[in-house]
């Protein structure tokens, strides 16, 4: 907090300097500093209007707005309106600032600065800088400075200007909710403005407090700007779900468009699957008389966006089929050498009754052999991964391979408005084993040789 | 704890707009499972009429009701008296003192959702579904639903969008809570399946004064997303503490001799369907974690 208490230093001497009994050995600290207008309207320390560091320079007192401000003065002021007009052809944070600006220099009081500043926290996000720490900053700046900090302890006790101190808590509330985190400029505003120990200052702690406290608490954690291209973006959530450092991301398709004969549009949508050692060789295992499924569109969600993928898993085996993996005798049991143990089953640590496992029967589910992701989620699509899955995988030819698709994403995303019972859900289960009624292509058998 | 707020009480960021007063009947909320209660029901939303009856008026007085619960209450309490003589809580000493797992809930069959109340923002106005059943093989846990985060409009709320689920507190004979005490375990294990959004867990400890009946332990699920299953542990000493909402001033650590509810919430402001897979919710005594509390307890300067 070193740069903060300069900045404050600097500032109070400014103050200083301005009050005409400062002492001389302050002076050389004011002139390290571009020295400041001294007029005798300055010189009503301390209840004078001061900008903020930042804006220390010259202010024409104009009221900028142009025509249209004067009228609006008289009336009741309505600053959504002053955004509108002022961004009407162009929503940016250039012209984000320049509103503030202009309500800033409209007034030197700065009349009506709280409503302004609710205005403008609501409109942030349709401009597209509710994550810009410096508009903040500049909207914090709009409060007068040193008018509202408390000066004595009574004032402190009963919450002094308390809505101008619940509008500066807003504003740290919404960088809260858009998890910015403040910084130093920050402080120094708060202070200035509201005083140290003032409600919005300790709401300032608070955030400095917690925030990096969990800033690193997710494991998986998913970057703020997500790849804008879809194979990327498969790549990305492939490898985040696949959780397997050895698995193989492999791209069986780009996307592409193609004109045919009759001079249609083809376009092809992207293709990315993975899969690990261990799925493939489970794959090579697995009975060749029971089908495979390909499910989906199962979701995903990545911070705010959602993501559909689809997997290729077989039914759980039922208990006649099950195979006991044959204990290698010599690994346990009797068998194995005395002197020389392959396997030593001790730690040193554990006691006798030491149990973790936890007393839960298991999940029956099905193998998950491979995943993957496309643009389009047809049965059409999706049969061309299979056959791209043969290559590595050449028991899948004879494995019969069944189609369990549900709506594909637009249509979840339209049912999600729409009133949805818990029976709905349970309703694309009966589909199984039919094939898709509309796609008239090979696969539209639903089984596959 | 509560008293530490040092919160603002923030006014309406909106106006507050003139708001045409709700019918006499109370509002259709369809909740699946059981609705909150009496003692938890105590936020009447803007606009809503008081309810103005007398407590006995509020009780059912059912013949059948009372026979039925007569039934229940003294089956509770012979259970009670009979199972003290295998050992506490019906389970034989010696068990209970060599466990270093155990397993709270876990959802195997029909029966273990009726201690879940599920409840979403359709409380306070907004238009979050949460629903919860069992997975495919009635083995699991489904929480499932929509969330949508926009905000009701009665001119006072400003922010909406959770869903949540939250246990139910367990009750001996004629309505006397009892608590889980998990005082010799100091970690929860959760065994989840989500779809990348990340949830809070909250745990509710038995609190002394009826202004910390809010207060609340919390901390983060982070889901991974995906079809495999996710072993989850989380100490018990990273849960902190808040209270409606707000992570408070002053810390302290969770107390574990008297839980009583456990919940999962949901709001990260993502519109959209979510799902939780719940295997089972355990707790586990992890003897490499030796943390009392995560977070600074002593008195910091500034004091915040």
């Amino acid at each position: 907090m070193n740069s903060a208490r300069r900045l404050l230093q600097t500032q109070y001497f400014r103050c200083l300097a301005a009050a005409p009994n400062y002492r001389a050995s302050v002076q050389h600290v004011v002139f390290a500093h571009p020295p400041r207008r001294t007029s005798l309207s300055q010189l009503q320390w301390p209840r004078s209007f001061h900008g903020s560091p930042g804006c220390s320079q010259n202010r024409p007192v104009t009221t900028a707005v142009g025509q249209g401000g004067e009228k609006k003065e008289k009336s009741l002021v309505t600053y959504d309106e002053l955004f509108e007009q002022v961004a009407r052809d162009a929503k940016s944070k250039a012209t984000f600032n320049r509103v503030v600006d202009i309500f800033s220099k409209r007034d030197v009081r700065r009349r009506g600065h709280v409503e302004f500043i609710y205005a403008a926290l609501k409109k942030m996000p349709e401009f597209g800088v509710e994550r810009d720490i410096a508009v903040y900053n500049k909207l914090l700046d709009v409060f007068p400075k040193e008018v509202l900090v408390a000066r004595n302890f009574i004032q402190r006790m009963f919450n002094h200007y308390p809505r101008q101190q619940e509008c500066g808590v807003q504003v740290l509330e919404q960088m809260e909710n858009y998890g910015i985190m403040p910084n130093v400029e920050t402080k120094v505003l708060l202070v200035q403005i509201f005083g140290d120990k003032s409600h919005p200052v300790r709401k300032y702690q608070r955030l400095m407090y917690w925030f990096p406290k969990f800033k690193h608490a997710n494991p998986f954690p998913v970057p703020r700007d997500l790849p804008q291209d879809p194979v990327d973006l498969a790549r990305l959530s492939l490898g985040r779900i696949a959780n397997d450092l050895d698995s193989t991301t492999t791209v069986y398709q780009m996307p592409s468009t193609d004109l045919s004969e009759t001079g249609e549009e083809i376009s092809l949508p992207h293709i990315v699957g993975t899969q690990s050692p261990d799925q493939r060789s489970l794959l090579a295992k697995h009975n060749p008389s029971r089908p495979v499924f390909v499910e989906g569109p199962l979701p995903l969600w990545l911070r705010g966006t959602c993501v559909y993928y689809y997997v290729l898993r077989a039914d759980p085996p039922p208990p006649e089929e099950k195979v006991e993996e044959p204990c290698d005798p010599e690994l346990f049991g009797p068998g194995q050498s005395i002197f020389y143990p392959l396997v030593v089953d001790l730690a040193l640590d554990r006691d006798l009754g030491d149990d973790y496992s936890f007393d839960v029967d298991d999940v029956e589910e099905g193998v998950v052999y491979a995943m993957c992701m496309t643009g389009q989620g047809d049965q059409a699509t999706l049969g061309r991964w299979i056959s791209g899955l043969q290559e590595t995988n050449p028991i899948l030819g004879q494995i019969p391979t069944l189609f369990r698709l549900e709506s594909g994403p637009r249509e979840l995303q339209g049912a999600s408005e729409t009133p949805r019972g818990p029976d709905i859900e349970a309703e694309p289960r009966t589909m199984e084993h039919e094939p898709f009624p509309e796609e008239e292509h090979q696969h539209s058998q639903g089984m596959k040789q | 704890m509560s008293t530490a707020i040092a919160i603002v009480p923030l006014r309406n960021l909106c106006r507050v707009q003139k708001f045409l007063p709700l019918a006499a009947s109370p509002p259709p909320w369809s909740l699946p499972l059981g609705r909150r209660t009496i003692y938890h029901g105590d936020y009447r939303r803007p606009g809503q009429t008081r309810d103005n009856r007398w407590p006995w008026q509020k009780i059912n007085f059912d013949f059948s009701k009372g026979v039925e619960g007569i039934r229940k209450h003294f089956g509770l309490l012979k259970d009670e008296f009979v199972q003290r003589w295998k050992g506490p809580e019906g389970r034989p000493l010696l068990e209970i003192m060599l466990e270093q797992t155990r397993v709270l809930w876990d959802f195997r069959g029909p029966g273990s959702l009726e201690n879940w109340i599920v409840s979403s923002d359709r409380e306070i106005g907004g238009r979050s579904e949460a629903y919860l059943k069992l997975g495919r093989n009635s083995t699991t846990c489904l929480l499932y639903g929509t969330l949508c985060s926009v905000p009701p409009r009665d001119g006072e709320t400003r922010y909406s969008g959770y869903c949540t689920m939250r246990s139910s507190q367990p009750k001996g004979s004629f309505d006397r809570k009892k608590h889980y005490d998990l005082s010799s375990f100091n970690t929860l294990h959760l065994r989840v399946r989500g779809d990348g959004r990340p949830w809070m867990i909250n745990v509710g400890a038995e609190t002394y004064f009826s202004h910390q009946k809010d207060d609340i332990y919390s901390y983060f699920l982070y889901t991974r997303g995906g079809p495999y299953w996710q072993d989850v542990k989380i100490p018990f000493s990273k849960f902190f503490l808040s209270s409606r909402g707000r992570i408070q001033d002053d810390q302290h650590s969770l107390w574990l001799d008297k839980v009583n509810t456990i919940g999962f919430t949901l709001g990260d402001k993502a519109d959209g369907p979510f799902q939780l897979e719940i295997d089972f919710i355990g707790v586990c005594n992890d003897p490499a974690h030796n943390e009392d509390f995560a977070y600074e307890v002593y008195k910091r300067n500034p004091n915040v």
